[in-house]
């Protein structure tokens, strides 16, 4: 099958109002979830469709300075995607393989949430990214933060990164977000460790598809980051907008944040043994096993000694 | 004038030979049901082990909703002041309770009196923070003390929960002297992550630390 779908704004609407609606009306009443894919409705606004890239983030920030200098605002919700990114780089500027039928999106959000809640921010992409391969792979399991593998193989792999408007001063959130679809060649150092829709299936998906998919998921995941800021301070009264430490006390206390929740869902972390580090593959730092997931979604690992770290950044490889 | 001809050596040295403590106020971290774990005269240690995992002695178990939180001590010293008329009793968030009275080494007395000339650039938030990858090549390749910074430059990246935000250097231009975190560690918001020295400023600190390691010795 080729790429039959053409991604665009109407789309995702169609598969928003088809699909997603009914499939969280599952689990939450109908005015709940029309509110929170209100909240998300900034998602994929504007969608810019490249054949070739050096890179979308890159690309993203320049459009985002353009705007700048020009005294216009950017908006929100805008999405870059390529068939194919020639110069893409993951964290710490490792070479990111983006060949062409691989999935390869950039979405710019502008950050409106308070400091407790945008630390998820990381999350939100990942869980619907795992969403969206479930529907076709049912082994996929999210890895702390935001990595998708099956079997130990990494599917798709996310680049969160925040820039500063110089003139708006505007926070603005980047994200990167690579699936490996209808690609199956991968460079040798990467050949055990990643895998395709293509392999898994035995056949080419519909690239855009997923695409349009996965944006529906992320104008939910997004959604709900909202939401529950929301529904956090309401519990809490207004009173604790104005006491900083109380309103971090109240975020990591709330044990039910609903992306949160959903996070440990779809996530295969918990008691494995692992090796941490904030740049695990050049300098790890150390072996631990996952205890706990807290409510703000920092890891909290037993090392050998039976003693406790938690840690809010960084990366682990899974050793059993 | 030049710097120096403001700052009196004489009267900060004396002052840390007189008193070579820092005395750490102990704040309650939010509301609830405070009851003590050390008294006045009580000796505390702070955070350590390889991975700064083994937390410091308890100082107190605050209890909110039935959920009881024990809060450990950040340095090491000696409890100088309590508020144990509080014991038992419903503190707010944010109430000085304890005071710890810390040793300070010579390591310490040294940064303290560079903070007075050096200038600090400061954690925005409570993340990781490692420097930028221009910077650290530049910090490799020439030494620290060798890495001139200017407003707008790129100096750190600051981590959380793997979303990357470049930071920026404001304030005056100038070298890296001091470093006050280390990759990899969870830094609090408004804690100093550098000290910035400018040019000019050096043989002055340079200065500073020969005469702090002779009157120590």
């Amino acid at each position: 099958m080729g790429i039959t779908t053409t991604l665009s704004a109407a789309r995702i609407e169609q598969l928003i109002r088809e699909d997603e609606i009914n499939y969280r009306n599952r689990s939450f009443p109908l005015e709940t979830v029309l509110t929170v894919f209100r909240y998300g409705g900034a998602v994929a606004a504007d969608i810019l469709r490249f054949d070739k890239l050096e890179r979308g983030m890159a690309h993203a920030k320049a459009l985002i300075r353009e705007h700048e200098d020009s005294g216009r605002a950017f908006s929100g919700g805008l999405v870059i995607t390529a068939n194919e990114l020639t110069g893409g780089r993951g964290r710490f500027n490792r070479f990111w393989h983006a060949p062409a039928g691989g999935l390869w999106l950039t979405v710019v959000l502008v950050n409106t949430l308070m400091p407790a809640s945008s630390a998820l921010y990381s999350l939100a992409p990942g869980v619907a990214a795992c969403e969206t391969i479930l529907e076709d792979i049912p082994a996929a399991r999210l890895k702390w933060i935001n990595d998708v593998h099956v079997a130990g193989r990494k599917i798709c792999g996310i680049l969160v990164e925040t820039m500063r408007g110089a003139v708006s001063g505007e926070e603005y959130i980047l994200l990167g977000i690579g699936v490996n679809v209808n690609n199956e060649k991968f460079p040798r150092e990467l050949s055990e460790s990643a895998v395709s829709y293509k392999q898994l299936l035995a056949g080419e998906c519909d690239v855009n598809l997923i695409a349009a998919r996965f944006l529906a998921k992320l104008a939910w995941n997004i959604g709900l980051l909202h939401y529950e800021e929301n529904r956090i301070l309401a519990e809490h009264g207004p009173g604790v907008l104005s006491d900083p430490a109380r309103l971090s006390e109240v975020f990591t206390d709330s044990a039910d944040h609903l992306l949160v929740k959903r996070w440990r869902e779809l996530s295969d972390t918990l008691g494995r043994r692992v090796r941490f580090g904030h740049n695990v593959q050049e300098q790890p730092r150390f072996e631990a096993r996952v205890k706990d997931i807290n409510s703000d979604a920092s890891l909290v690992l037993e090392l050998d000694d039976g003693s406790i770290v938690t840690e809010n950044s960084g990366e682990i490889v899974y050793l059993d | 004038m030049h710097q120096e001809d403001n700052i009196d050596f004489d009267e900060i040295i004396s002052k840390y030979k007189a008193d070579p403590y820092d005395y750490v106020d102990i704040h309650s971290i939010h509301t609830g049901r405070i009851r003590f774990q050390v008294e006045v005269g009580s000796q505390v240690e702070g955070v350590s082990g390889e991975w700064r995992h083994i937390p410091g002695t308890t100082l107190y178990i605050l209890n909110r909703e039935r959920n009881p939180k024990p809060v450990h001590s950040p340095t090491n010293g000696e409890i100088s002041f309590i508020r144990d008329d509080l014991e038992g009793q419903f503190v707010e968030a944010a109430e000085k309770i304890i005071t710890i009275k810390h040793p300070l080494t010579k390591r310490e007395i040294i940064d303290g009196i560079l903070r007075e000339v050096l200038y600090p650039f400061v954690a925005p938030e409570r993340a990781k923070y490692f420097f930028s990858m221009d910077i650290q090549s530049r910090i490799d390749r020439y030494g620290q003390r060798e890495v001139f910074v200017k407003p707008g430059d790129e100096l750190f990246t600051m981590s959380l929960m793997k979303r990357e935000t470049p930071i920026y250097y404001e304030g005056e231009p100038g070298i890296i002297h001091s470093n006050y975190f280390k990759p990899g560690e969870s830094v609090d918001q408004g804690q100093p992550l550098v000290g910035i020295c400018p040019k000019n400023t050096l043989p002055l600190i340079q200065r500073i630390i020969t005469r702090v390691k002779a009157e120590w010795e």
